[in-house]
């Protein structure tokens, strides 16, 4: 299960040919200044060119691979290169699949055609948390009223990724409070839109190759037909912006475990290498060490593989990938600070790329769902934790 | 073990828990970015009268043994471990002239109080002490501290002083900004010298009782905020405290900070009273330290979310405060050895009993 075929073992290839050559310099170029690189850098018209001429496998039969493992192989090893620049990449984003899957035809062509054979960046952005709350989505603030002409938009939103440079962002409002979760709705709210204020990147800890961006709706006028999905009275659990949502969140847990693995790879080949250079491989400690992050790395990998393998052959997964993100989030952690003690005082001089590695890692256990908010899924499947 | 405080511990502890809160805490981000607590911060410091508590009297210092320093640290470390660093000129270079050539050496070198402003930086260098006396050339990476008058080396074999042949130049350095970060070059002949591994194994443990003490106060303080934190902050209609996950990581991690209070103070004890345990105590202590950094450092983050990912927060500081302490003193993997070494010593002396 864990060897991929030929087909995508080029595309992977092809993936850390580009990675090496461009990821890696491109993020390390993003944390030392201390900010993304701006949407004009060449980085990402290499990015969109790259995109182009590569695209990699399709769902055409011709890889047996289905696109959850296809998505696992290719985030891991982007992840090993640069995980900022993973998401820092042009493109749809995170939002294609819920309007692929919710959206209507005319929203389809509108907001997702133009990123098909650009030949310059795009960005596309998803809003959803909210600073008064991120795993608790009952907890969301912000509203949408109807009006003549569509909707006004109200609340606020926090780290959202490429919101400052997206041609749109795809947020995340109650229409209906009285009906809770389910009167949540998705609305697009364009470049330039002015009800769109307050917006600040904001200053991380790591993966600052990407925008985290906070902002503000203040009365953010949106047209009628931008409400994903339309304004159709029955709303099936697929198209409910909620339902697509959470659907989403569901299969990008197990790209969010790839990437970590990827990330963890990193820091052991980091460690690995300054051990084996400076002499410390033949300390026994340091290759007890080096042994047990070997382990947790390939156990966080098979996961994460087993989690992708059932979303393919639609057995559910949930418990799987939950699992699979806790523990390979964990692993990046755990791996990026092992290597800083096996690199040491050149870690703490703060310009090895391990250093970087431990500050980027901790993020992943709280993206798209916490550490914690995992294993409560895990309870709540396993041992029926009540709500 | 004496778990009892007396008048004077609460006396210091008042007096310094005040200043960490009123001059350190309420100025964390301005340290960092100023890489400095600068010169008032330092008077206002010196005007208590609590540096150099732990050295020797004679020498100009307090007497007040290494369990009072490390509870100074904690309490200094709770509100900016780098700036801890930053207000203490002496320590823990001081520890190895101490340990090896007592009273003298430190006044020799101007050590006395009100008498001399020198700054003191360490360095370990494992060649110190396997030629005494002739020329020491080396690089290390990094350390906390911005340029010093004074370098001091310690190897497993000795160490030895400088007084000139060595230059800081400043690095980007990982945390504990408010110390300064360079990394030392040095190539000169020491005005001091010395070749004994036992006593540099005892300065070794006291200087490690002194870098777990602030990755205490750092932890203790990440525990605490984020306790805070998890009380007032509401999801799914109850404080994050109360959702079991984050309750029963709370509780973890308020044992973790415990637990490593503990093993430090019996550890300086161990050190202040000469006891044979004290080396394998103090690495022990060390590793412990370093192992509750690694839980307790991140989860203070976690507990926060994607706040604390952000440097609005003080969380995020923690965690790589206490991870770069953690890499001082020759690093986790030789403690453990000497935590190991100091346990098997143990069990012979019993069976030779």
């Amino acid at each position: 299960m864990n060897k991929f075929s030929a087909a995508l073992n080029v595309h992977i290839e092809q993936v850390r040919e580009w990675g090496q050559r461009e990821v890696r310099p491109a993020g390390l170029e993003a944390d030392r200044n201390g900010a993304p690189l701006p949407p004009d850098h060449p980085y990402f018209a290499g990015y969109v060119d790259f995109r182009r001429r590569h695209p990699g496998p399709v769902d055409d039969g011709a890889v047996p691979e289905g696109p959850a493992v296809r998505m696992a192989a290719i985030n891991e090893e982007n992840a090993y290169w640069d995980r900022g620049m993973g998401v820092a990449a042009p493109g749809p984003g995170l939002p294609a699949p819920i309007v692929a899957a919710a959206g209507t035809p005319e929203q389809r062509e509108h907001f997702l055609g133009p990123f098909r054979g650009s030949e310059i960046p795009r960005w596309g952005s998803f809003a959803l948390t909210e600073p008064s709350g991120g795993s608790d989505t009952t907890a969301f603030r912000t509203r949408a009223t109807r009006t003549d002409r569509g909707f006004l938009l109200n609340g606020a939103k926090c780290f959202i990724g490429n919101a400052a440079r997206a041609d749109w962002v795809l947020v995340q409002a109650n229409l209906d409070p009285d009906k809770g979760r389910s009167g949540q709705r998705s609305f697009f709210v364009e470049r330039g839109n002015r009800g769109m204020t307050g917006i600040k990147v904001e200053n991380k800890m790591g993966l600052r190759a990407y925008e985290s961006v906070s902002f503000i709706l203040e009365d953010c006028e949106v047209p009628r037909d931008n409400i994903l999905g339309g304004e159709r009275p029955e709303q099936t659990s697929r198209s409910s912006a909620y339902g697509a949502t959470m659907g989403t969140l569901n299969t990008t847990r197990v790209g969010v475990a790839a990437s970590a693995v990827g990330l963890a790879r990193s820091a052991y080949d980091e460690a690995l290498n300054f051990a084996k250079q400076s002499g410390a491989f033949r300390s026994i400690r340091v290759r007890d060490r080096l042994e047990a992050m070997h382990r947790q790395l390939r156990a966080a990998w098979l996961m994460t593989l087993r989690a992708a393998w059932k979303a393919d052959s639609r057995i559910p997964n949930i418990v799987d990938a939950s699992m699979a993100k806790v523990f390979a989030a964990e692993t990046a952690q755990d791996l990026a600070s092992a290597g800083m003690e096996i690199v040491g005082l050149e870690a703490g001089a703060g310009h090895h790329l391990v250093e970087k590695l431990f500050r980027d890692a901790k993020a992943l256990n709280i993206v798209e769902g916490t550490g914690q908010i995992q294993r409560i899924i895990m309870a709540r499947h396993l041992v029926g934790l009540p709500r | 073990m004496d778990f009892a405080r007396g008048e004077s511990d609460e006396i210091i502890a008042e007096t310094i828990g005040r200043f960490a809160a009123d001059e350190l805490r309420p100025r964390l981000r301005e340290f960092e970015a100023a890489r400095t607590v600068g010169e008032s911060v330092r008077e206002r410091f010196a005007a208590l009268g609590f540096e150099a508590l732990d050295i020797a009297e004679e020498a100009g210092g307090a007497g007040l043994g290494l369990l009072a320093r490390v509870r100074t640290n904690r309490l200094l470390a709770e509100a900016d471990a780098g700036a801890a660093l930053a207000l203490d000129r002496f320590a823990p270079a001081i520890y190895v002239i101490e340990a090896f050539g007592g009273v003298e050496p430190l006044k020799s070198l101007g050590m006395n109080l009100g008498q001399s402003d020198l700054r003191f930086a360490l360095v370990t260098d494992p060649g110190a002490g396997d030629v005494a006396g002739v020329r020491v050339a080396g690089h290390v990476a990094w350390i906390p501290a911005a340029p010093a008058d004074v370098l001091v080396g310690l190897g497993p074999q000795g160490a030895w002083v400088l007084k000139d042949g060595f230059a800081f130049e400043p690095v980007r350095g990982a945390a504990l900004h408010a110390a300064g970060a360079s990394a030392v070059r040095f190539d000169g002949t020491p005005i001091l010298a010395w070749h004994d591994p036992m006593r540099a194994a005892r300065a070794l443990a006291r200087i490690r009782i002194y870098y777990a003490s602030l990755i205490w106060g750092v932890l203790s303080d990440a525990a605490g905020f984020s306790r805070s934190y998890a009380l007032d902050r509401v999801a799914f209609g109850k404080p994050i405290a109360h959702h079991q996950a984050l309750a029963f990581l709370i509780v973890d991690m308020y044992v973790a900070v415990a637990r490593l209070g503990l093993l430090i103070e019996d550890a300086a004890m161990a050190i202040d009273a000469g006891e044979g345990r004290a080396v394998g105590a103090a690495a022990a202590a060390f590793v412990d330290a370093i192992e509750a950094s690694r839980f307790v450092g991140p989860n203070g983050v976690q507990i926060l979310g994607g706040h604390g990912f952000m440097r609005d927060f003080p969380v995020e500081k923690a965690m790589r405060d206490c991870r770069a302490l953690g890499l001082l003193a020759g690093g986790c993997d030789s403690a453990r050895e000497d935590a190991g070494a100091g346990l098997a010593a143990t069990i012979s002396e019993r069976i030779a009993a």
